[in-house]
């Protein structure tokens, strides 16, 4: 599903060059829960943006769902976050002045699907994460573990191949965060491949695989359920 | 074919809707700019109507001057007589007359016509001009039914005569004025009535002069008086070739004023710049309006600049997350064009309701004419297409913000 080789991403600014992630590898399989977690500052964001499209990268391979995303351009990349990837982000980033219908409708009209499928996904997908009768509330009027469900409904509708979660629960409290994780093993069971990047040490022992990046390479893969270490799913340079 | 799945115009409104305060001020901005830009307009397009009327003399290549005269043996029929003999064999003259008034000068004489004689009916007012059978070269107009003045046409007209000679010309548009219900050619031999009980036969009709007063109705409205004026101050009208005027307008004012030393000449003025004098106020008018509709255009664009500029800082993250979404860049260009085409909309609608209202005050108020209907649909669409040029900017800027924002603090 996502194999990284030798990826290299320096960024530069007048005075200083910081290599955020350097001869960066990793292969994560179809239908995986791969938590990735490191102490601040280890790549790990670089990582998840570079992972979803959101950023380009210096060097290196990037195999998508058997796609090389290494040298497109910024519609393709916008074409292929689209259609499949879904984004989960710490802070949510529901546009505040749409309701839970046209939030969750906003990546389905850059998809172009007519009127009637895009009803019919949002409505399934907030049925999904129990928001069915809430379609008309502003993101304001949830609590901050229901704008998270809004937020993954949203990155559901499209049904992507791969979920990127970026902290998901950083901003929920404990019993919130489980319900949202519990939520995100649901949809991994149902085949969604989940990369879920997160400091939170118990919440990444949840997770099928941990991968812990440092100082801008993975330094260890885990695979949780397992409890053997998988050192095979590091692709050496 | 336009998929019109990408133009997100439902969720902009009701966003719009839910953050209204900074739209609804634009859109009164709009509207307000363009009440005040399309009246202007009109205002601007019917002072150059005006403007533009043809005086019908040979304005490039004609001038006036005065001569005063303030001795007591001054003789006035002589020395006209030998003025014009000089003017009219000075090299680059066509032809030159006596005149009691000058087109588009502002001062001028005026007499009623009527078709029947007695006191109690109504006239229709004429502006009068006393011209010798020089007139058809000097003038530059053309009789179009009838004959010209002849020299044994032509009287002496004392300070002190109130009385009118037998015959007159008159314009075009008098005759048709005097005749509503008759061709115009046909007025020729027909008797009118001056001074109540008059009469005047009608022996010609000419293509077009003017009044001297352009704010008049009537300003094509002129009766021909075939007369010289016997009196201590008369206009002499000079007629000249092409591109001799100016050269000619110095020349003639000297050898004038060194032909007879008992009086003065004055006044020396080409019809050019009788135009421009006559119609300063309307050009005024122009700049003013004119100078009005550009800072206001500037103002409202910079004001619309603005608010997108407001809005892309505070949206920057939410545009980073509909990035990350799938947003291209021409996307997010898309989205800011059609919210500021939205916002336009309801401010040119605004607008137009505003423009004819204003339209109509102005009709009971200052008696001007009613707005060419196309003015509206072009003020709305000239409002339009200034917000999609101010906003490009910002939404430029916005389509620029990386994907990779979505995951950051901002």
């Amino acid at each position: 599903m996502l194999k990284m080789h030798s990826i290299k991403k320096v960024f530069r600014t007048d005075l200083v060059e910081t290599h955020a992630l350097n001869d960066f590898n990793l292969e994560v399989k179809e239908g995986e829960f791969v938590a990735v977690t490191g102490p601040s500052g280890s790549g790990k964001t670089t990582f998840l943006n570079i992972a979803g499209l959101l950023e380009t990268f210096n060097q290196g391979q990037y195999i998508l769902d058997n796609t090389d995303v290494s040298n497109l351009n910024d519609n393709q990349r916008s074409r292929i976050r689209n259609e499949k990837i879904g984004f989960i982000f710490q802070s949510f980033n529901l546009i505040p002045d749409l309701n839970l219908f046209d939030n969750v409708d906003v990546p389905l009209r850059y998809r172009g699907f007519n009127a009637a499928d895009r009803k019919q996904r949002i409505e399934q997908s907030l049925e999904r994460v129990g928001l069915q009768n809430r379609m008309q509330h502003l993101p304001s009027q949830l609590s901050g573990g229901q704008q998270q469900r809004v937020a993954i409904a949203r990155a559901l509708a499209g049904e992507p191949r791969f979920l990127l979660a970026d902290e998901p629960t950083g901003n929920l409290d404990t019993k919130m965060a489980q319900s949202v994780l519990e939520l995100l093993q649901e949809i991994n069971q149902q085949g969604t491949t989940i990369v879920m990047v997160t400091h939170d040490g118990s919440l990444a022992a949840q997770a099928k695989r941990n991968v812990y990046v440092r100082d801008g390479k993975v330094s260890e893969l885990h695979d949780v359920s397992d409890n053997i270490s998988n050192v095979a799913n590091v692709v050496n340079a | 074919m336009l998929n019109l799945t990408h133009w997100e115009i439902g969720p902009i409104f009701r966003a719009l809707m839910r953050n209204k305060t900074g739209a609804i001020l634009i859109a009164i901005q709009i509207a307000v700019t363009m009440t005040i830009i399309v009246n202007a307009i009109f205002i601007i397009s019917e002072r150059q109507k005006l403007m533009a009327r043809d005086s019908g003399v040979d304005e490039a290549n004609s001038f006036y001057l005065s001569s005063s005269s303030f001795g007591e043996d001054f003789n006035t029929e002589v020395t006209a007589a030998e003025d014009l003999a000089m003017i009219r064999q000075t090299p680059g003259v066509i032809d030159a007359m006596q005149i009691n008034a000058i087109p588009m000068s502002g001062g001028g004489w005026s007499m009623s016509l009527q078709t029947k004689a007695g006191d109690d009916i109504d006239g229709t007012g004429a502006a009068v001009y006393m011209v010798d059978e020089h007139f058809l070269k000097t003038l530059d107009v053309d009789v179009i039914a009838g004959e010209p003045f002849t020299l044994t046409d032509i009287r002496l007209r004392k300070g002190s005569s109130t009385d009118w000679p037998d015959k007159t010309i008159i314009t075009k548009s008098m005759a048709e004025t005097l005749y509503p219900d008759e061709p115009w050619h046909s007025v020729v031999g027909k008797t009118v009535y001056i001074n109540n009980n008059e009469p005047m036969i009608i022996t010609g009709i000419i293509d077009q002069l003017q009044a001297p007063w352009i704010g008049w109705d009537g300003v094509e409205r002129v009766m021909l008086s075939p007369e010289r004026l016997e009196f201590t101050s008369y206009r002499y009208f000079i007629r000249t070739e092409v591109g001799k005027r100016d050269e000619l307008m110095p020349q003639i004012e000297e050898m004038l004023a060194n032909s007879n030393k008992k009086r003065l000449i004055r006044d020396v003025r080409s019809m050019q710049e009788t135009r421009e004098r006559s119609y300063r106020q309307h050009s005024a008018m122009i700049t003013i309006l004119g100078t009005v509709m550009i800072v206001l255009t500037v103002v409202t664009g910079l004001g619309i600049v603005g608010l997108a500029s407001f809005s892309v800082n505070r949206r920057k993250k939410q545009i980073g997350t509909r990035r990350a979404l799938g947003a291209s860049q021409q996307a997010i260009l898309r989205y800011f064009m059609l919210e500021n085409f939205i916002i336009s909309s309801a401010g040119v609608v605004l607008g137009a309701v505003l423009t004819v209202g204003l339209n109509i005050w102005l009709v009971k108020a200052f008696e001007l004419n009613t707005l060419d209907w196309y003015l509206v649909p072009a003020g709305m669409v000239s409002l339009w297409i200034v917000g999609q040029l101010a906003v490009f900017g910002p939404a430029k800027r916005a389509a620029a913000i990386p994907p990779a924002l979505a995951t950051r603090t901002v």
